[in-house]
């Protein structure tokens, strides 16, 4: 036996091994990206570094015999130096997204790639089930989110976007929802303030991770605004039943109809959640609008007064506008007037909401800002575009025009607050919102935790509010095991631009068309206006997906190593080395500008399976590995794809 | 009449050919002989020891209108001692020389009077030549080589070229007598493609070794064509080159005298440090205490140069090379080739000896010198020197292929006028990593010419970061040309010959100059400004 001391700490091992071998039996994770027991030892990474004493040099762990008396660091600040170098050349070096932009989009972080990939191998309960795991409710934020994950979509630089939100809701829709039974009640007891998408995700999440959870809501039923805010004919509330039915089985206890403040529980439980969302309309700052025919936007879509035969203006450009619209003329209203003080490239709704909103009859007054309501008519400013805002949207500029118009009701959607009565010792933002850290969604008091539209930016999408409900969940999760809240560090990811240019060649798909009713039809009712993809065109739609994402983001070493090195690979930014085309190897997925050159792959090839069909190619900054032209003695036995680090070489799975 | 024409690389493409032609058709007897070292005064023709340089004409020195030179240069030669004075051809001038003489030395003999020599490696590294001879005769095995290192790779090195054009018997024997120390029965000539005239020059001297039996059964050599990689002169990509692999360095431990070649022990030295065996061994162990240089850039006599350890490189630059072209101001010289340094003239007294280069920051090196006058950018020297590594780098080590790759694109824009701000800061930083992590010397001594140059010239960084501008008036996106009108005599030889057609009135649109420097290069009056 030798003697080492590694880390200052005394070793003994047995002779004739490297250092690495000896940390790796010692447990001393000494990373490493070209070395493996099954080949010759190579040394090309660099990353294995160590210091010994005496030497000024770093020496390679991997190929360093240890000797009787050596002393070994293996952590210090020049080898952490050294190791960081590594990683930030090779991701100087580096093309392709660990993460599809959409997954980046998506406010929850779902992994729309993955489930999209399932339902084009027809795995769509996989593909529900995967979803769950980010979103308990697909079948429902499938039909209404806004899928910001489409904007982000690279399928658009070769046509359209793929149809996430469609296939969400296909998954949502197609399979049974059905899950594993919860871990059984442990010890820690959650309150949660608020039955909408957020509430509810938070709920799910802590119970799956075996919390108790009540949920309190102030309306008569769960959903929040899924339930009161969207309309039937966007999300039946059968649906929205059916997936709220399914938290409820998983043993969330739900208390409905029942308005609670802070103080009114928080002593009952061990954490409480605020999520009650923004339920108060913005006021639009003009003379009558305190007047008995004004009403809020979600007050209507909650509540509507009897408006057949009325006339309805409607001011805003959001989302919440266009429902309102449509739904006032679902409701029989004469004429349904849109009022919105930019025009419509500048809507923040969505395309499709605003153009079948005109299909369905409403009339849309841009450049127009209610000045005065009376009774019977709304008197408004003519407005025209000025120069670009902060956001690059051009601002409404006041002209000396008016017009009038002749209306019985104003509905006033232009923006929803949180009422933050009974919630007096939780710090607000100068806008009205619960302060709550990104992060961990914790608030000025220890134990409360605060998501969704009554927090920080205030009302956005339903999905951002469930992203927050899981990284709450987590927060809660630890505040409950007691060892403290922590949020999730910020990763690096590798992320590469692309351009049109990039996808030329990729042959052109057209975007399914997601079937509806026609405008004069569903203009009369609630039914639902979408019909939903078939199984044929959901797959169908669903192998569009380009992929974007690396297969081998949660195996792979690089990625690893460079967020336990705090990397900033940006001040190497250079020229990329070109990588030709390779000759295919069978059942092998070959992506060679994320080849990191550690020779794993030849060796293994070369060494175990005696086949050599990869070799080295070209010198210095455009070396290649690449695959002989004659491939026949490849055994296909995908080992090659099996060793590699990185996401170079994955394996297809047939 | 003794007559020599040096039939070097060199001397052959001065036209010495043609010269050696005319004599033989003028009935006379000339020898072909290698390089004596005076590279600029090709072609030359020695005559019973009269010897005429840059000679054009055979009738003029027949006839005596052409005088010889009247001074030789300033050297003491071992390595080259036989080159320009023996016909590399002929085995019997060798022999003549004292070459291939008797020995009636033990192994152990031969290895201690290296010993007692103090020989080092010749190749760069300097590393003591008896310890890998008896590293190599200790090892245990019924197999070993001799290999001799002909990969010559850096810019404006030709040393060992001209060893093996002018004398290639001294390294054979110098090969010999390894084999006997270390008890080996193969050696092997590992020779760069590029050098065709020493290929064909050792392909006969083999010949003529094999037919007097000093190559044999008992060991000989045979000659292995490189394919002109720098870093198969790398002793562990060497080995691999010959072994039919990718010219990739590998670790050490194993030293290739413990496992080289074929995994048997192998001896590994480089052209002049076998050059230099003979003449130590005739000496008994007498210090061989010279180095060849290849002296090359702004130097009056550019060419080979064997000089004493120990003198300084005033004496070589001055001495020896007749100092700096167009009586321009010395400003550095950059010792070893890529992998070394520069040494700017404040430090021109340093002796040449390992120990002092080592101390600037510079090597000694295989022996390349480029010497560099007030007109030389360092900026762009580290350039080109980076330049060449990356190109030369066998992409193995991530410090080497992409660390040098950064480390050159930096360089690139500092010369280019982008230069940011923390450059200098990033290239030092950038250049300590590169050189712990990397694996072979290539990639460890690469950064070098980078560290060297800011170590002595900031400065100049500074300027081309800073203030936009090439000090040295060398990186063309930093230079302004204008037209002193003052001086201006209207000429118009500027505007015809202005390709770009930047110049208007005799003033030169800043534009449309691409400042290729035409204006400035054909002006008789100097009426060119160049900033």
């Amino acid at each position: 036996m030798i003697k080492l001391i590694i880390n200052n700490h005394k070793i003994n091992a047995e002779p004739g091994k490297t250092i690495l071998q000896i940390t790796q039996e010692n447990n001393i994770e000494i990373p490493t990206l070209c070395h493996d027991e099954r080949v010759e030892i190579f040394g090309s990474c660099g990353i294995c570094a160590v210091e010994i004493a005496g030497s000024p040099r770093l020496f390679r762990a991997c190929s360093t015999p240890a000797a009787d008396g050596m002393v070994i660091f293996t952590d210090t600040e020049r080898v952490r130096r050294n190791r960081r170098s590594v990683l930030e050349l090779l991701l100087s070096d580096h093309t392709g997204d660990c993460v599809a932009p959409c997954v980046l989009a998506c406010p929850a972080e779902t992994d729309c790639q993955g489930y999209v990939k399932l339902i084009a191998d027809g795995d769509y309960e996989g593909a529900r089930k995967f979803i769950m795991e980010t979103n308990p409710f697909p079948a429902s934020i499938g039909r209404v989110c806004p899928h910001p994950c489409e904007e982000e979509c690279r399928r658009t630089l070769v046509e359209e976007p793929v149809s996430i939100a469609a296939l969400k809701a296909f998954a949502g829709d197609f399979t049974p929802i059905g899950f594993a039974a919860p871990p059984p009640e442990e010890e820690g007891s959650v309150a949660v303030i608020g039955g909408g998408p957020g509430g509810l995700s938070a709920a799910y999440f802590l119970r799956l991770k075996g919390h108790s959870v009540t949920v309190y809501e102030a309306m008569p039923e769960m959903g929040g605004m899924l339930r009161y805010g969207i309309p039937e004919y966007r999300l039946p509330k059968a649906i929205l039943q059916k997936e709220i039915d399914a938290v409820e089985r998983m043993g969330v206890n739900f208390i409905n109809n029942k308005k609670v403040s802070l103080d009114d529980i928080k002593g009952d439980y061990d954490a409480v959640i605020i999520a009650v969302g923004a339920w108060v309309s913005s006021s639009m700052r003009c003379k009558g609008e305190e007047l008995g025919n004004v009403i809020g936007g979600i007050d209507f879509l909650r509540e509507p007064p009897i408006i057949s035969g009325k006339i309805v203006a409607v001011v805003g450009g959001g989302n919440t506008a266009m429902d309102t619209c449509r739904t006032a003329v679902r409701l029989g209203a004469e004429r349904v007037y849109n009022i919105y003080r930019r025009t419509r490239a500048e809507m923040p709704a969505e395309k499709i909401e605003i153009d079948e909103a005109e299909e369905e009859g409403v009339i849309f007054k841009f450049l127009a800002n209610p000045l005065e309501i009376s009774e019977n008519s709304i008197r408004l400013r003519i407005m025209e575009l000025g120069e670009p805002d902060k956001s690059g949207r051009r601002t409404p500029v006041e002209t000396d025009k008016e017009e009038t118009l002749a209306v019985d009701f104003v509905i006033s959607a232009i923006g929803q607050k949180l009422n933050p009565g009974g919630f007096e010792s939780i710090e607000l933002t100068n806008w009205g919102t619960i302060i709550a850290d990104s992060e961990t969604f914790c608030t000025n008091v220890q134990g409360v935790f605060a998501i969704g539209d009554a927090v920080n930016d205030g009302a956005g999408i339903a999905i951002t509010a469930i992203g927050h409900a899981k990284k709450a969940a987590e927060a809660v999760h630890g505040f409950l095991a007691g060892c403290g809240v922590s949020g999730t560090p910020q990763n690096y990811l590798a992320k590469t631009k692309k351009t049109p240019e990039d996808f030329i060649g990729e042959p052109k798909q057209n975007r399914a068309k997601m079937p509806h009713r026609c405008a004069s039809e569903r203009r009369g009712d609630f039914k639902e206006i979408n019909l939903g993809f078939t199984e044929e065109t959901a797959q169908k739609e669903a192998t569009r997906c380009l992929g974007c994402g690396c297969a081998d983001f949660h195996e792979c070493k690089l990625i690893r190593y460079a967020n336990q090195y705090d990397v900033k690979p940006e001040k190497y930014e250079g020229l990329i080395s070109k990588k030709t085309e390779n000759s295919p190897i069978p059942n092998v997925l070959q992506t060679p500008e994320k080849c990191i050159l550690c020779g794993l792959c030849v060796r293994l090839c070369e060494e175990e399976i005696k086949a050599g069909v990869l070799g080295f190619v070209g010198r210095g900054f455009g070396t290649q590995v690449k695959p002989a032209g004659d491939l026949t003695p490849c055994v296909s036995c995908g080992k090659c794809a099996e060793i590699c680090p990185t996401g170079a070489l994955t394996a297809i799975n047939n | 009449m003794n007559i020599k024409v040096g039939m070097g690389s060199c001397g052959i493409a001065a036209g010495a050919g043609d010269i050696f032609y005319n004599l033989e058709k003028a009935g006379l007897k000339p020898a072909p002989v290698g390089c004596n070292g005076m590279c600029n005064l090709e072609p030359i023709v020695e005559i019973d020891g009269k010897m005429y340089t840059q000679v054009t004409d055979i009738d003029e020195i027949l006839n005596g209108t052409k005088l010889p030179l009247e001074t030789k240069q300033n050297q003491s030669r071992i390595a080259l001692r036989n080159c320009g004075n023996i016909n590399p051809e002929n085995i019997d001038e060798y022999i003549g020389s004292g070459g291939y003489a008797p020995l009636n030395l033990t192994p152990e003999e031969i290895i201690g009077q290296l010993k007692v020599s103090g020989l080092s490696g010749r190749g760069g590294a300097g590393f003591p030549t008896w310890f890998k001879w008896q590293a190599a005769r200790d090892s245990a095995g019924d197999k070993k080589y001799v290999i001799c290192n002909a990969d010559e790779g850096d810019p404006g090195a030709f040393m060992d070229r001209a060893i093996l054009e002018g004398d290639p018997h001294t390294v054979l024997e110098g090969m010999i007598i390894a084999a006997y120390a270390i008890g080996a029965d193969e050696g092997i000539i590992y020779v760069r493609a590029e050098y065709p005239l020493a290929i064909k020059r050792l392909e006969t001297a083999i010949e003529q070794a094999r037919e007097r039996s000093y190559l044999g059964d008992k060991f000989d050599i045979k000659i292995k064509a490189g394919a002109g990689a720098f870093v198969c002169g790398e002793e562990t990509a060497l080995i691999a080159s010959l072994e039919g692999e990718r010219g990739m360095p590998r670790l050490k431990p194993p030293f290739p005298a413990q496992k080289g070649f074929w995994g048997k022990p192998s001896n590994i030295n480089n052209v002049e440090t076998y050059a230099n065996i003979p003449w130590i061994i005739q000496n008994s162990g007498m210090a061989a205490n010279t180095k060849v240089f290849a002296l090359t850039g702004k130097i009056v006599k550019g060419g080979l140069a064997e000089v004493p350890m120990g003198c300084t490189i005033r004496e070589v630059v001055y001495d020896v090379g007749g100092g700096i072209t167009g009586g321009k101001e010395f400003k550095a010289v950059q010792m070893g080739g890529p992998s070394g340094g520069c040494i700017p003239a404040s430090l021109q007294d340093t002796p040449i000896t390992y120990e002092a280069l080592a101390a600037t920051g510079a090597i000694m090196g295989s022996g390349g010198m480029v010497v560099m006058d007030e007109s030389s950018c360092m900026v762009d020297m580290a350039r080109f020197f980076l330049d060449f590594t990356c190109k030369e780098s066998c992409g193995k080590c991530v410090h080497c292929r992409i660390g040098n790759r950064r480390l050159l694109e930096i360089l690139e824009r500092i010369c280019d006028g982008n230069g940011r701000e923390n450059d200098i800061d990033l290239l030092e930083e950038l250049s300590e990593e590169i050189k712990a992590g990397s694996l072979c010397a290539l990639g460890q001594t690469a950064p070098n010419p980078v560290l060297t140059t800011l170590k002595y010239f900031k400065n100049e960084y500074e300027d081309h970061i800073k203030n936009k501008k090439c000090p040295a008036k060398c990186c063309k996106p930093l230079l302004t040309f204008s037209i002193d009108l003052t001086k201006c005599k209207k000429c118009s030889l500027c505007v015809k010959r202005c390709a770009a057609d930047a110049i208007d009135d005799f003033t030169i649109i800043n534009e449309k100059c691409t400042k290729c420097g035409i204006c400035a290069d054909v002006c008789k009056f100097e009426a060119v400004n160049v900033t």
